[in-house]
């Protein structure tokens, strides 16, 4: 009987090494593509010959105008990511905070405000905040790109869930030694916001890390581009090079895998609270 | 003290405040009244035209296709994406350990940009490429994934559908883990069989979290851009033309702004309708089976 159930266990977890390496596949693709020789990228499932070449003419600038495109454009990317996502958290926070732990009136209309517009169609804004953007005279610069980015519903909502859940009492307790606002947000509520505040800052980082639409439209020129954005233009239509494409995907991947490895464990808490 | 609180409470909001007004209500009105001119979105001048805009969208051929484009797509990817993350969600669920693990790695795929997923998909299905060279081989079949509609509004979905399996599979497993083992328990003695134990136990005690899942999903099937964008342009022949491709190419291709506002007031009506309308099906259809 033992024996029956061991080899079913046994079965499971094959199926389950075997699903994984389905479902990553593409990953590990890309990763042999992007070592692969030049002759053999998209012509063998698990190339045989491999080389730094793609990375080399990465590293080196290829063909664009700018030199060494790529590092400038990951490091675009880093700045408008870094920026945005550091904005939406602190907004969030201090939203959330007054929400959750200020009574004051109107809170519950700001409630209301933001429950719908969150379900608010956002395709309609596209246009208009282009124009905003322009008239202030952000077009084309990292502001542009950042501020329209700079607060998320999605993450003032999830922390006015988590901070109501935070029992008044604790507010209370600190209050009466004479603590202030401030001093509560950020010796107890913000400690006690730990695996939330990881789910939250993985998804809004991942999210402005490789959004395209807006920063395609609010960008024109050579060494505004982010990763993303560079990488669409320069395979987008025509193809071309596709090892270096390969290289250019690793090195857009891996910055936001290697984070979220980092942090998966406190992740996986957060998640938890999320999905209750 | 009681202002003292209330005048913290409107600081700390004041963020949201600021960015309600200046990327939300100010955009909402200024879109209402580019809709109604035929500005190019450089000129200096334009002209109002009513509401000629709207006739013409509803009249165009892009436009249409958008319509239609978004049920297509969660007509394929909504079943695809749930079957795949319940599939993934039964297989996490039934190891007695690492589940933590394969579930971060089947979460890997969501991190992927889809640019970057779409390139690859593009690499995996070019002309010369093992999986194409295969089919030829082996069946005499040449397909041209992203020249015929049907195959490309596929490939899209399954990108999309790739990338949200791993966390929707993460809300399904929650789900999976609320449910009482007793339940099962009280099944076996009765003798019911596996099929009929996930029919009529897992799934309906797993609705509350296949409502979220499917919320989402439907939610994403409105908002497909970048896999379209860089795959197919929204072709062949507007077969993948989802509303911000068609927004996209209208505005800032085009240059035609004041229509492209219009449709994407159409756009968002249509939208917001729609999930208003399947919400309130999938709460009925879950009232009537009496699960919630």
């Amino acid at each position: 009987m033992a024996g029956t159930k061991k080899k079913g266990l046994w079965f499971r977890y094959l199926i389950a090494v075997a699903f994984l390496l389905v479902m990553i596949f593409p990953y590990i693709y890309m990763v042999l593509n992007s070592f692969a020789d030049w002759d053999q990228v998209d012509r063998k499932l698990i190339p045989t010959h491999y080389t730094l070449k793609s990375y080399q003419w990465l590293l080196g600038g290829g063909e664009a105008v700018i030199p060494r495109p790529w590092i400038h454009a990951f490091f675009n990317s880093f700045i408008v990511s870094a920026g945005s996502t550091f904005l939406m958290m602190v907004t969030a926070v201090m939203v959330a905070y007054a929400l959750a732990k200020i009574p004051f009136k109107g809170r519950n209309t700001i409630n209301n405000i933001i429950l719908f517009q969150m379900f608010f169609p956002a395709i309609i804004l596209l246009i208009p905040t282009f124009l905003v953007i322009q008239k202030v005279g952000m077009y084309d610069s990292y502001w542009g790109m950042i501020l329209p980015k700079a607060l998320s519903l999605w993450a003032i909502f999830m922390y006015t869930n988590f901070f109501k859940a935070i029992p008044e009492t604790f507010i209370e307790a600190a209050k009466l030694d004479g603590a202030s606002n401030l001093q509560i947000m950020f010796k107890i509520v913000l400690p006690m916001s730990k695996s939330i505040t990881t789910v939250i800052f993985l998804f809004l980082f991942m999210e402005r890390w490789t959004e395209l639409l807006w920063d395609m439209i609010v960008t024109k020129s050579d060494n505004m581009l982010t990763l993303n954005v560079l990488l669409s233009q320069m395979f987008g239509p025509y193809g071309g090079y596709p090892g270096p494409m390969y290289a250019a995907s690793v090195l857009l991947t891996m910055p936001i895998i290697l984070i979220f490895l980092a942090f998966a464990k406190k992740f996986q808490e957060g998640m938890q609270f999320t999905l209750k | 003290m009681r202002t003292k609180e209330g005048r913290l409470g409107w600081l700390f909001a004041s963020p949201y405040l600021l960015y309600a007004v200046v990327f939300f209500l100010i955009p909402l009105v200024w879109s209402l009244f580019l809709s109604a001119t035929n500005w190019n979105l450089i000129s200096p001048t334009f002209s109002f035209v009513g509401i000629q805009n709207y006739l013409e969208a509803f009249k165009s051929p892009g436009v249409q296709a958008a319509f239609f484009v978004a049920f297509k797509f969660m007509a394929v990817f909504v079943p695809l994406v749930i079957a795949l993350s319940i599939i993934v969600a039964l297989i996490v669920q039934g190891l007695p350990r690492f589940k933590g693990i394969f579930l971060i790695g089947f979460f890997l795929p969501y991190l992927a940009s889809g640019v970057v997923s779409s390139l690859i998909v593009k690499g995996i299905l070019s002309y010369n490429s093992p999986v194409n060279e295969f089919l030829r081989k082996a069946f005499g079949l040449d397909i041209d994934w992203l020249g015929s509609p049907f195959a490309a509004l596929f490939v899209v979905a399954l990108i999309i559908a790739w990338k949200f399996t791993g966390y929707y599979a993460l809300i399904l497993t929650s789900g999976f883990e609320s449910i009482n083992k007793e339940v099962y328990e009280a099944a076996m003695i009765d003798g019911v069989n596996a099929w009929q134990r996930f029919w009529k136990i897992t799934f309906p005690l797993l609705y509350p979290a296949l409502y979220t899942v499917l919320i989402l999903a439907i939610g994403v099937t409105f908002g497909i851009f970048t896999e379209v964008y860089q795959l197919t342009g929204g072709g062949p022949n507007f077969a993948t033309n989802t509303w911000q491709m068609e927004i996209f190419s209208r505005a800032f291709t085009n240059l035609q702004a004041g229509y492209a506002s219009a449709i994407a007031i159409i756009a968002s009506v249509v939208t917001f309708i729609s999930i208003y309308v399947i919400r309130k099906l999938l709460e009925l259809w879950g009232k009537r089976n009496g699960w919630d």
